[in-house]
């Protein structure tokens, strides 16, 4: 390409739009530079009042903190307008006076959800937990009202360069119905625990550093709380950073948004029991657990539009929650050997650490409490795994899943060795393999796009997609594509005339130029990469579908994919193989040519590399996928696939149309029979009745049906095609190994 | 014997053995998230947890990288001394310098350490002390075949000398050595000079064994060299691009008149090919 003056320019233009996106904090318009500076002034704001804040003051102009139960109770009407006329600025006590928790939450949390006493408990609980949650109430307790500041909303017009003042309050709001209310009675719940120890004070995140000085008593977290009805129609999530108490095991998450900035609420509610020189104590270490967190991660500074807009959007769609968990101590293990565990697991050398025996981390109490809606819940058997234990099992599982890919590869090869010509190759179904190779290929994809989500076993899920993906598109497809090929000619053709074997070739209107395997092939990849693009979104976007029709498209999908046999039975009743006793009496030649096209170590082998991943998904209770337990379907599934290979065999036995009625299998078309004398004729038949062979240019003693003398020739010598040429039985069954078209004319021939 | 190796590993098994293990080995530990069982350091995995297996476990895998590239081309490299003793003894010979470099390690390790002035922690990682070992036997037993002088004018400035540099058709494999010890650090020279001392002990028979001890399982099919002649000839000649007479009339006589079958390695080429 030449570069002339106006290729630069575009150029310069093109890296101009490349290198002009947004900088680190995602601001693209004077507006939204704005919004984002008033956040940040706001910010600013509180964390000055934050920093003058002692355990006996009240919070002042805090968002979210302005208005106490009490307020609400007193004055539904009231506006959270600082200051308020008549509250009491100066002090503080762990009540419904002063907090946004009702009086009766309170003491809840302080009698039955957070212990006092302290005890061991692991300083790192990375963890996901599953467990119950039930509601307590959803229409007890009054709403506090959190407005909206409406710098959030997004401008009106282009030529808008100042956001709005003021605040919007919930009766101002679009109804928003289940969204801001829990109207399940019992559901689920999720909470993800990952450490929040290391902050970044830059838009990118690359200098990381460690700013917890009490890590052995405090700790920060971040807290992923998912929780639905059991089948899971109403769905409800909060996100936030929790306080973690090592000592006593406690942690209180809040969440945050436009409307509640709980990260300076954290201090004072961490101190529900009233002695007061421990929660001065408290209020102290939490305080300055905050203060360096902030400074850490330059808080202020680093805020951006993403942030901005995403809290803009939890502030409408979700409620707040105020969270406490209670954990079980660990009280067989000393502060020693939990160093050594933690250790071993964030480090591993192979220390004495038995990780085998290690508790899970168990919620033994917890309360969620959204002020903002006046949703009280309870959960309790909230357990789970370490994370990095966890990681652990899923790396041996797939590492296991690696060997059955292996073993699988291993079968298919021989397989695809055993029937290595054209001729067996055809008795092969077609959908048979394109249903395992869908199965593979979409199994690929998604270990592809989870080596991307699960940083730690990104090697051995590249190595399972990696296996899965030769599976796939080397083999199974190259197979595919020798099937279809070899099958190219029964195109456009009726099912009856299959069954028949294309007795009358005269009606057939077939290419006499077979597309060569190139075409076929780019083809067949084109359609492969299609189908499992479609099936992996469908996969994909299946697993947040509701429960009931969840359940009912994984049953279906793997119902339908466990019937890979079928197709291979319709094809082997369509290409009518002999009973087994049968063939043994035919010579060697005419035996190997009518084996039965699928070794048995392959159909064997198959099903249970396909079938073992199903039945410990389904029959094991605590498996990896969290997949619930469903023996029967097991059962149903595994009696389908013996019923599918017990069909198989006695096809094999029987020969492959035993179960169809006598009038419906017409003859096939056979290639050994006597000829029309005319016929003969026509082909340059000699006075002796013999024709020469295109292949080996030797003479043909045929069978003529109007001359006697003839007779005494055996007509399994010969092979007459559709298209009325001769050739010798060995002759035209060698060449048929490598092409089903005929020598002299092309036209496409009958397999055997 | 021909100054010319036979071509592939087809008839070198326990190098072909040693080189895949070598690659391998490491390739699911890391998949397994196991690698630090090929570890071993005095402080803390001997005097602490007593896990004395990793005497054993350490020269089977490299842990990092370019250890398992120098080790893997060093076994190639090996393959003479595969070509000369035999697999049945070359296998003996590796095994014992397994055994002894080992324990000569390990009882050396312990000796050091009793003096309260210097210790010695970390042991090298993947098979540098059989392979230095071995390398004794390498130097002793195989023949330099040529040397080649490598001039150089004038290589620091105008007025340097003409610098000779004479190498021989070993300086491949002794580049590679230098390359393994230096690159695990003072224990990579220490325990590879202990090694090769081992080497050459066993084979002046300090150290018992090289002569007497076969390892018992293996059969006499294993007990031969591999060989320049008959079979290898053939596929060295094939490779010049001149097919024997006597092979490709049995292709004939199989197939008449065919294209001949194409293997199923082939056929998975032709797809991308076409």
């Amino acid at each position: 390409m030449e570069i002339d003056g106006n290729t630069l320019i575009f150029i310069i233009v093109l890296l101009f739009l490349f290198f002009s996106n947004p900088s680190g904090d995602g601001v693209t318009s004077q507006y939204e530079y704005n919004q984002l500076q008033t956040l940040k002034d706001q910010f600013r704001r509180e964390h000055l009042q934050f920093h003058n804040m002692t355990s006996d003051l009240n919070f002042q102009n805090i968002t979210g903190l302005k208005l106490s139960y009490h307020d609400i109770v007193e004055n539904p009407e009231l506006n959270a307008t600082y200051p308020i006329e008549g509250k009491d600025y100066e002090h503080w006590a762990a009540s419904d006076e002063y907090m946004i928790l009702p009086s009766e939450i309170i003491n809840e949390i302080k009698q039955n959800v957070w212990n006092e006493e302290k005890n061991v408990f692991p300083p790192n609980i990375t963890s996901t937990l599953h467990g119950q949650i039930t509601l307590k109430s959803n229409d007890k307790f009054q709403k506090i009202p959190m407005p909206i500041p409406r710098f959030y909303e997004p401008p009106d017009d282009f030529s808008q360069n100042r956001p709005k003042s003021g605040e919007t309050y919930p009766s101002e709001w679009p109804n928003y119905g289940e969204l801001h209310n829990v109207t399940f009675d019992r559901g689920e719940i999720v909470v993800q625990i990952s450490a929040a120890s290391v902050a970044s004070s830059s838009y990118d995140r690359k200098t990381e550093r460690f700013f917890n000085t009490q890590s052995d008593k405090w700790r920060l977290l971040q807290l992923q709380i998912d929780f639905s009805d059991n089948s899971e129609q109403e769905k409800h999530s909060m996100t936030g950073r929790a306080v973690y108490d090592v000592a006593r095991g406690r942690i209180l998450a809040m969440s945050q948004s436009a409307k509640f900035h709980s990260i300076f609420a954290f201090p004072h509610y961490m101190n529900l029991d009233g002695k007061e020189e421990e929660s001065k104590a408290t209020f102290d270490e939490v305080k300055q657990l905050l203060d360096e967190y902030w400074n850490a991660s330059d808080y202020v500074n680093t805020l951006t539009m993403g942030s901005l807009q995403n809290w803009y959007d939890l502030a409408n769609y979700r409620c707040e929650y105020v969270v406490f968990l209670q954990l079980e101590p660990w009280k067989d293990f000393t502060p020693d050997q939990i160093k050594i565990i933690d250790d071993e697991l964030t480090w591993p050398l192979g220390r004495q650490a038995n990780l085998s025996h290690l508790p899970h981390v168990n919620i033994s109490s917890g309360f969620l409490y959204s002020p903002d809606c006046g949703v009280a819940l309870q959960l309790g058997g909230v357990s789970g795994p370490r994370y990095e234990l966890q990681i652990r099992t899923i790396r041996i599982h797939l590492l296991f899943g690696i060997g059955l890919l292996a073993a699988q590869i291993y079968l298919l090869l021989t397989q695809m060795h055993n029937t290595n010509t054209p001729s067996s190759v055809n008795k092969m179904s077609f959908w048979c393999f394109s249903m395992m190779n869908l199965v593979d290929g979409s199994l690929a994809l998604i270990y592809v796009v989870a080596s991307g989500i699960f940083i730690e076993l990104y090697l051995p899920l590249v190595m399972s997609a990696f296996a899965c993906f030769i599976l796939a598109t080397v083999f199974e497809t190259r197979y595919l594509i020798s099937i279809y090929a070899s099958q190219l000619n029964e195109h456009n053709v009726g099912i009856m005339t299959l069954l028949r074997g294309n007795a009358h070739h005269e009606e057939r209107i077939t290419p006499t130029v077979i597309p060569d395997e190139a075409s076929i092939s780019s083809s067949l990849y084109g359609r492969l990469f299609f189908t499992l693009v479609i099936s992996t979104f469908v996969i994909l976007s299946s697993t947040s579908w509701p429960r009931d029709l969840r359940t009912m498209f994984e049953y279906a999908c793997i119902t339908v994919l466990n019937s890979y046999w079928i197709p291979q039975i319709i094809r082997n009743a369509i290409k009518g193989n002999e009973p087994r006793r049968r063939r043994h009496l035919e010579d060697s030649q005419r035996q190997r040519q009518n084996k039965m096209p699928l070794l048995w170590k392959f159909v064997i082998g198959t099903s249970i590399i396909r079938i073992t991943p199903v039945i410990y998904v389904f029959t094991y209770p605590s498996n990896v996928l969290r997949h619930h337990k469903d023996v029967r379907f097991v059962v149903i599934l595994i009696l389908w696939l013996f019923f599918q290979i017990a069909v198989l065999y006695s096809q094999d036995i029987l020969g492959a149309r035993w179960f169809l009625p006598q009038y419906s299998i017409p003859e096939g078309y056979s290639y050994h029979k006597g000829m029309a004398l005319a016929d003969v004729l026509e082909h340059g038949g000699s006075s002796d009745y013999c024709v020469d062979c295109a292949i080996c240019m030797n003479d043909i003693p045929l069978y003529v049906n109007e001359v006697p003398e003839t007779h005494k020739i055996d007509r399994n010598s010969y092979m007459v095609t559709p298209c009325s040429h001769v050739f010798h039985t060995q002759c035209l069954e060698s060449w048929m190994s490598y092409k089903l078209q005929c020598p002299v004319c092309r036209a496409p021939l009958p397999p055997l | 014997m021909s100054t010319e190796t036979p071509q592939g590993l087809w008839q070198f098994p326990i190098t072909k053995f040693c080189m895949i293990c070598t690659v391998s080995v490491p390739i699911v530990a890391s998949l397994s998230d196991s690698k630090y069982w090929f570890v071993l350091n005095y402080d803390p995995f001997i005097t602490t947890y007593r896990q004395y297996f990793r005497y054993i476990l350490f020269q089977l895998a490299a842990v990092n990288e370019s250890d398992v590239a120098i080790i893997t081309l060093l076994w190639y490299n090996f393959r003479q001394l595969e070509r000369l003793m035999g697999c049945r003894k070359y296998l003996s010979i590796i095994a014992l310098s397994w055994f002894y470099t080992t324990t000569i390690l390990a009882i050396s390790n312990k000796l050091i350490n009793l003096n309260p002035l210097f210790t010695w922690n970390r042991f090298p990682t993947g098979a540098l002390p059989i392979l230095l070992a071995l390398f004794h036997f390498y130097k002793e037993y195989t023949p330099q075949i040529y040397e080649f002088e490598v001039l150089l004018t004038q290589p620091f400035g105008s007025h340097s000398k003409q610098l000779r540099w004479k190498l021989n058709d070993q300086f491949v494999i002794n580049a590679l050595i230098i390359l393994l010890c230096l690159n695990q650090g003072l224990t990579g020279i220490s325990s590879g000079f202990l090694s090769w001392l081992c080497g050459v002990f066993i084979d002046k028979g300090l150290f018992p064994g090289s002569e007497k001890f076969r390892l018992p399982f293996l059969n006499d099919r294993m007990n031969r060299s591999a060989t320049t002649i008959a079979n290898s000839n053939v596929t060295t000649n094939n490779s010049e691009g001149e097919p024997p007479q006597g092979e490709l009339n049995e292709e004939e006589i199989e197939e008449p008149g065919d294209e001949p079958a194409r293997p199923l390695g082939v056929q998975f080429l032709d797809t991308f090919r076409r």
